[in-house]
């Protein structure tokens, strides 16, 4: 049968056919009435005061019914059956009906965890029934710590989730559930929103979000399939709750200053350490007396902000319950760039035909403005003389002019005396000041479930969501200002004579056009469509769940169209490319297409328990897509078990009075991830200066060649397998809880970057499928929480999560890819069997030559002089070089830890968050890359080797560039991420609730590491993050970690 | 409605949806077009130019340089002091290492070519064309090309694999040598000469090209007779002749003039095609610089044209410090480095990554003194003379009357340094004639007998096939 639904305009006809045969089947549903009684009563807390919106059910059926805002319901019920009170965040309370028709309900406020509902994807939970790692995240802990993104928020939170924060404003967070298991194929976890996978993250509000669950078990990750090896993140939005309007109104106000700052030399040690490299090769030397001592962070960095507003209205009425929240966020970094973001959501459910018939609609927009900043510039602070001044007398900026002749810094010279550079790196301030970028996105999401309830133990659950995305990107680069400044010796006379054709051929280099804009529009749409039956019955002490379904997706189709021009007008409001200040430069124009996936997948999955004891769940998901047509196994299974034993429920444990709960789980599932590169280009061309091409003739006309790339071989998905097995606990009633678990999980087939044999014949490299990554640890999650006295209760958290990464069976001669390559060339990392991911591969320093005679003895670099670092010779040859580089670990963290301390006395609420990392390395590629001439810090100054005898462990003013294990430094760090007090008023007039609270942001970090900060996920190559193969794990412009000072208040009425 | 009926419409609904809809996964709309789709189809011409484009690669911009001048004593590192130029400090002062990475460079890039030129053979081969004519010389341009590459590789890393036997097992250098002959006669016999080609064809390999680097082959492998009969050819097919004025070949004007026989071309106009920053690369640094400043001529090489009383080559060789180029070009006295490679220098595209600058791979001059070199030790040394003295007369110095076989092969040799200077063949020179030891440990380079004759076979080669062997003392 020809598929029905291949096109977005047949599938939208498709999708009203649905809705309207689901609404015909409502309007047939019908109900069988008994005979019943109607009670009647009243729902209070513990202190006596009505609860408003509480739940009631009859058990067993789906007859229900709620409070009223005076805490008053009634409801139709026979004799023997049971009522279940429920509310969120109270202990759910059972009566059995007996003769009386009026009740007293009182419900405690202590919650039980068991209770708690997870979701799961396609459905949902009790935390009871649960058979294998996943761990929520409740939206208390999201606000706490403000954040663009509740990733970020949540640091630290999760065993076994490694989230590693950038502070720069419109970052992403790099997160690594259970280990990175990926050299070549996407990184990202699988992020779905209320059902929805989304693309982006930051597109979510945090205060929007109710709960964050991690599927970290491959037990329950593989009903994503495919895509699901990375980890699988769901996140669901709040809801109105039955009940009066609540409006709430949160809003707070924060600065942000640098966290770690690196004390930089001053003009009096660089001069003198200049003069000591300098005197090393017979260069000049610079005189005591300069001019400027600058201090370039000083000069470059600012006070950051961020403010937040939030309001939202959440509520219910008779049939609907309502949700619309409306968000304004704006960071402004340090660095001087801005990041604004707008949220609008809307939740609404529709309840028809007595709840039987449940319409959810998810609306949000939200819409960004970014200004941002190179983050170069840290880097070429960090590199800049303090004789440099920030801007010359004539107003230009400062550069690393020197006279050679006299031994001051500046530009100026007499007849007969030579100007130099100090160092080739460019005013870091001025960097910022021409960056003029702005960036503007629209992301529109909207989706529309219906869930029927076909009985009372099927319901079937329909769903269709859709996201299209903007994105408007100006950039705008004054040529002629960079042109002046780059040396203040230029005039704009000489810009100008620049612009003059003066041998008529037409040409005139842009390096003298005026200006440049560049305008690049992209867009995207994707949409996800999905049905599925959920079965739920009980046969005495058996449970039954069951649910099946299919789901189509289709995502990554990308437009996008650059166009490009010079000489432009400067005013921000007449740059265009249709109207410029002369039109002598053509524009350019660009338009690139991505196709699109279409993923077809079918999802089964069955729970069965028997009593609450011994449960057994078996899931499987087939998923296909259009990625691998041409290739192999472009469909395939991805199975999965987990058995869990409750034994707390077993007779001789179910009345101890120490052990409150006692469940052991196993699972073992596959997972895929098809966000993989691919071997495709079998002829090579180019359409520039490729080597492919050349010049014949007498004029030499560009002749375009071709030559064959590497031959291909076929690749498809990786998949990765997972076993783990664990325990979760609870003790003291409940005021000790926990979960211990160990995981074993491998990418069975992962896709390696391979070099071709040097002196074979075919050319570049190639992908191979020719490793293993295993990823093996343990993970602990322990919470104590009691009350003492009336007054105050407190809380106490700690996980502690191992993850030892290793890449395994590579076939013979296939590793060896390098990588984290520096600016000079040199390389740091390189992928090895039985090592971690691209590991560290470096020279292994050893002291430093005190004199020519150790040198002359000694196996020794070329060109080694007294002052450098010595390095060991490995493999004994005597000579130094790649053979004797040594493997020294990973910039991945063998061990992560946080501790949640909280607590409330009366009206006052406190808490301290703090986490950290242990195990890795990270690469000080700031100091290490030092082409001469550049500036140094305080520590670099005070250890370095000053003559024969001085130190044997820093290197002296005079040293080499090689990258060694001596720049490689312990990434162990501590940091308190989150002090917060707050004060809370009840009623006062209308208003219902009001809370003031003043938080730190990383107050203080426990380091050892030299550099900005030990967080290093941003890439070099791009805009990528937390690439294994780039710079991540080494400093180089990494933006520095900020302590943030944030006040705020909520309200609610 | 009954209670069947009820689980019947929304089952039989689901059941709609999931009806074998397998094929919605190939119903993506290809955006990107296969090569067929677009119905292009290559021709061999486009595999052949994509073999001299492999030449434009910028392992010739810089890793070229260190192993063949700035390892000699013509050529010194330059640059700065503290630019290591990754390796060229370790090749300068004779302590490269076997994971230099210039000469991993240059092993990767002349077996790459090698890989595309017998590709484009074979695809040639097989390629359904009418014109023969144009498929035997396609063929004999891609020979010439290999036999180039095989011939850089042999001198300088000595036995070799050839790729198309066994990419591991090293074979001896004469059987190279009788492959690279092999595919220079069988070039000769299908190219043309060089004014039988169309203009537009100006730059490809031409009959004169094969044969003055056949009489090269033989040279290094002291086939005194063939050498010398190979060159006589190529003096008397009338294609070539000496430039009047010596200093013009290396500029813009002098590309592919009557003295050219094979040269790398390149393009500066947009679109800029040229040898990757080989003119930056060598250019002067610093103020009034355009360049890197690497592989600057050295001391011992100015001392060299200054004994010989060469003051035309030495000119047209080198940039001095503070000297008016001939273009107008001032270059300041405060530049890094005293001297810089003239022969590299553009006048248009100093400082551009693309540069118009054509390598001059083989120009007449260098056949004449091949003829001189194999003729004097055939003692036919008056011949021998006329060769080198025509060399001579252009830039004005005095005839060498010697006719003693022993002095006139070290004028011989010493004319070879002065006017093929910075045009990387000294290394390969001293090695050849077995001057290296006593040249270089006099220059105060550390050259060991017995090892530095021969490059490393590149680490990196044998972690990927470990059962390679080494070079001796390596």
């Amino acid at each position: 049968m020809k598929c029905l639904l291949n096109h977005r305009s047949k599938f939208d006809k498709r999708m009203i056919r649905i809705v309207i045969c689901i609404l015909t089947m409502c309007l047939f549903q019908t109900l069988n009435a008994q005979d019943t009684t109607l009670i009647t009563g009243t729902v209070t807390d513990i202190g006596g005061l009505p609860l408003p919106g509480v739940n009631i059910l009859i058990k067993g059926t789906n007859i229900g019914s709620q409070t009223d805002f005076d805490g008053n319901f009634s409801i139709e019920a026979s004799k023997g059956q049971t009522l279940v009170f429920s509310y969120i965040g109270l202990e759910a309370e059972e009566t059995v009906i007996g003769d009386q028709t009026e009740l007293s309900i009182i419900m405690d406020a202590k919650t039980s965890e068991l209770e708690q509902i997870v979701v799961i994807g396609y459905g949902s939970q009790s935390r009871a029934s649960i058979t294998g790692s996943v761990v929520s995240i409740a939206s208390d802990e999201i606000i706490k710590q403000p954040a663009l993104t509740a990733l970020q928020s949540i640091q630290g939170k999760v065993a076994g989730v490694n989230i590693i924060a950038n502070d720069a404003p419109g970052a992403t967070p790099t997160v690594i559930v259970r280990g990175l298991g990926t050299a070549q194929a996407g990184r990202e976890p699988f992020y779905v929103v209320d059902g929805q996978p989304i693309q982006d993250i930051r597109s979510i509000n945090p205060a929007d979000i109710e709960s964050i669950e991690f599927l970290k078990g491959a037990s329950y990750a593989n009903i994503y399939g495919i895509r699901a090896a990375n980890g699988v993140i769901l996140i669901t939005t709040k809801k109105g709750k039955k009940g009066k309007a609540v409006f709430s109104f949160d809003s707070f106000y924060g600065v942000k200053t640098i966290l770690n700052q690196v004390e930089m030399a001053n003009a009096a040690q660089y001069t003198q350490y200049f003069n000591e490299e300098s005197a090393a090769s017979d260069g000049f030397l610079l005189q005591e007396n300069q001019r400027y001592d600058t201090d370039w962070y000083d000069e470059l960095i600012q006070l950051g902000s961020t403010t937040n507003h939030n309001f939202s209205v959440a509520g219910a009425g008779e049939n609907i319950d309502y949700f619309f929240s409306y968000n304004f966020l704006e960071e402004e970094g340090i660095n001087d760039s801005k990041f604004g973001r707008g949220t609008i959501r809307n939740n609404n459910t529709y309840h028809l035909f007595k709840d039987k018939f449940r319409i959810t609609q998810n609306v949000n927009i939200t819409y960004t403005n970014q200004n941002p900043k190179p983050f170069t510039a840290f880097n070429n602070a960090y590199r800049q003389s303090p004789l440099i001044p920030v801007y010359y007398d004539n107003g230009r900026f400062g550069q690393s002019f020197v006279n050679q002749t006299t031994g001051i810094a500046g530009y100026e010279a007499a007849e007969g005396e030579s100007v130099g550079r100090l160092y080739p790196h460019g005013n870091p301030v001025s960097e910022i000041v021409f960056q003029d970028e702005d960036i503007n996105t629209t992301t529109l999401q909207g989706q529309i479930t219906a869930a029927l309830d076909i009985t009372d133990f099927l319901t079937f659950t329909g769903r269709f969501g859709a996201t299209q995305f903007y994105s408007k990107q100006n950039t705008y680069n004054p040529i002629r200002e960079r042109w002046l400044n780059a040396d203040p010796r230029r005039t704009i006379e000489e810009f100008e004579a620049g612009r003059i054709d003066t041998d008529g051929d037409g040409i005139i280099s842009t390096e003298f056009a005026n200006n440049s804009l560049q305008v690049i529009d992209e867009e995207y749409y994707r949409w996800n469509l999905e049905g599925f039956l959920t079965f739920n019955k009980s046969f005495g002490r058996h449970n039954l769940s069951s649910t099946l379904g299919m789901s189509r997706e289709n995502f990554g189709s990308r437009e996008r169209v650059t166009a490009f021009g010079y000489d432009v007008f400067e005013e921000e409001r007449l740059r265009s490319l249709g109207n410029r200040t002369s039109s002598f430069f053509d524009n350019t124009i660009n338009q690139e297409f991505n196709q699109s996936t279409n993923l077809q997948s079918y999802f089964g999955r069955i729970e069965y328990d028997f009593d609450q004891k011994y449960f057994i769940r078996a899931v499987i998901r087939r998923d296909g897509t259009s990625d691998f047509v041409t290739g192999e196994n472009f469909f395939d299974n991805f199975p999965a078990v987990s058995l869990g034993w409750t034994i707390s429920n077993e007779n001789f444990l179910k009345d101890n009075p120490t052990l409150t709960h006692l469940k052991i789980f196993a699972g073992w599932g596959q997972l895929g991830n098809a966000n993989v590169p691919f071997n495709v280009q079998q002829v090579n061309t180019n359409a520039a200066s490729g080597n492919q091409n050349y010049a014949f003739g007498p004029t030499q006309s560009l002749i375009f060649g071709a030559s064959l790339g590497s031959p291909v071989a076929p690749l498809q998905w990786e998949i990765t397998e997972e076993w783990e097995a664990g325990f979760d606990f609870s003790l003291f009633k409940s005021k000790l809880s926990g979960t211990v678990d160990y995981y074993n999980r491998r990418n069975t087939n992962a896709i390696i970057n391979v070099q071709n044999i040097l002196n074979s014949q075919s050319e570049g490299n190639f992908l191979a499928q020719a490793a293993e990554v295993s990823n093996t640890g343990i993970e602990a999650l322990l919470n104590w929480k009691d009350q003492i006295g009336k007054d105050f209760s407190y809380n106490i958290g700690i996980n502690f999560s191992t993850n030892e990464n290793t890449v395994e069976n590579v076939t013979p001669g296939f590793d060896g890819e390098t990588g984290g390559t520096l600016v000079n060339g040199q390389i740091t990392k390189r992928l090895a069997d039985g090592e971690p991911l691209f590991s560290w591969w470096l020279l292994e320093a050893d002291g430093v030559w005190q004199n020519q005679d150790e040198i002359d003895n000694n196996p020794s670099v070329g060109n080694a002089a007294p002052g450098h670092l010595r390095y060991v010779d490995q493999n004994d040859d005597g000579v130094i070089d790649d053979r004797d580089k040594k493997f020294f670990g990973s910039y991945l963290p063998t061990f992560n830890y946080g501790v949640t301390i909280g607590g409330t006395y009366k009206n006052i609420d406190f808490s301290i968050d703090g986490f950290g990392v242990g195990g890795n390395k990270i690469y000080n590629g700031l100091a290490n890359t030092r082409l001469g001439g550049e500036n140094i810090t305080v520590e670099t100054f005070n250890n370095r080797w000053t003559g024969e005898g001085s130190t044997n462990t820093a290197p002296g003013a005079d040293r080499d560039a090689l990258a060694s294990s001596y720049w490689l430094e312990d990434g162990n760090y501590f940091r308190v991420n989150n002090i917060t007090v707050g004060y809370t008023i009840d009623e006062i007039s209308v208003i219902n609730k009001a809370r003031i609270y003043f938080t730190v942001q990383n107050p203080f970090i426990i380091t050892q590491y030299s550099g900005f900060t030990p967080e290093l996920n941003y890439d070099l190559d791009g805009d990528e993050y937390g690439d294994p193969k780039g710079t991540t794990g080494i400093e180089l412009s990494a933006y520095p970690t900020t302590r943030a000072f944030i006040l705020g208040l909520n309200l609610q009425l | 409605m009954n209670t069947r009926s009820k689980y019947l419409v929304p089952l039989l609904f689901l059941g709609i949806f999931m009806i074998s809809c397998d094929d919605f996964v190939e119903d993506v709309e290809v955006v990107s077009p296969t090569a067929e789709e677009s119905g292009e189809v290559f021709e061999p011409l486009q595999f052949v130019t994509g073999v001299y484009g492999r030449h434009t690669d910028f392992a010739y911009g810089f890793s070229f340089l260190g192993i063949t001048e700035i390892i000699s004593d013509n050529g010194d590192k330059g640059s700065s002091p503290t630019d290591t130029g990754n390796d060229k400090n370790l090749l300068d002062g004779l302590t490269h290492t076997t994971s230099s990475v210039s000469i991993r460079a240059m092993w990767t890039q002349w077996y790459k070519t090698i890989g595309r030129a017998s590709l484009a053979i074979e695809y040639t081969e097989t390629f359904e064309m009418s014109d023969e004519a144009l498929r035997a010389r396609l063929i004999a341009e891609c020979k010439f090309l290999r036999a180039l590459n095989y011939f850089w590789l042999v001198r300088s890393f000595g036995d070799i694999p050839l790729q198309h036997l066994d990419i591991i097992n090293r074979v001896s250098t004469t059987e190279v040598y009788e492959y690279i002959e092999q595919d220079l006669l069988e070039a000769i016999d299908a190219l043309p000469q060089k004014s039988e080609y169309e203009i537009s064809d100006l730059g490809r390999v031409t009959r004169g090209a094969a044969q003055s680097l056949l009489a090269k082959v033989y040279l290094y492998q002291e086939k005194w007779q063939d050498a010398a009969d190979m060159a006589t050819t190529v003096i008397n097919s009338g294609q070539y002749d000496l430039a009047s004025d010596f200093a013009t070949i290396w500029r813009a004007s002098g590309e592919n003039g009557i003295e050219s026989i094979f040269e790398l071309q390149a393009r500066g106009e947009i679109i800029a095609h040229g040898i990757q920053q080989y003119s930056t690369s060598q250019g002067a640094k610093g103020t009034s610089g355009w360049g890197w400043g690497f592989n600057t001529p050295s001391e011992d090489l100015l001392n060299a044209f200054n004994a010989a009383g060469d003051d035309i080559r030495r000119d047209a060789t080198i940039i001095f410090a503070g000297e008016t180029l001939f273009d107008g070009r001032e270059v300041s006295a405060s530049v890094e480095n005293p001297r810089y490679n003239e022969k590299a220098y553009s006048s248009a595209n100093a400082g551009n990554g693309d540069g118009d600058k054509n390598i001059r791979i083989l120009r007449f001059a260098e056949v004449l003194l091949i003829q001189a070199e194999a003729l004097n030790e055939l003692n036919q040394s008056s011949a021998a003379i006329n060769a080198l003295n025509r060399v001579r007369t252009r830039v004005n110095l005095p005839d060498i009357t010697t006719t003693d076989q022993e002095s006139l092969r070290e004028l011989i040799w010493n004319e070879r340094r002065l006017e093929l200077a910075m045009e990387h063949d000294r290394w390969f020179d001293l090695i050849r004639t077995g001057q290296a030891s006593s040249v270089m440990t006099a220059h105060g380079k550390p050259f060991i007998t017995g090892k530095h004759e021969l490059f490393p076979i590149p680490n990196d080669q044998l972690i990927q096939t470990p059962d390679m062997s080494q070079n001796p003392g390596w």
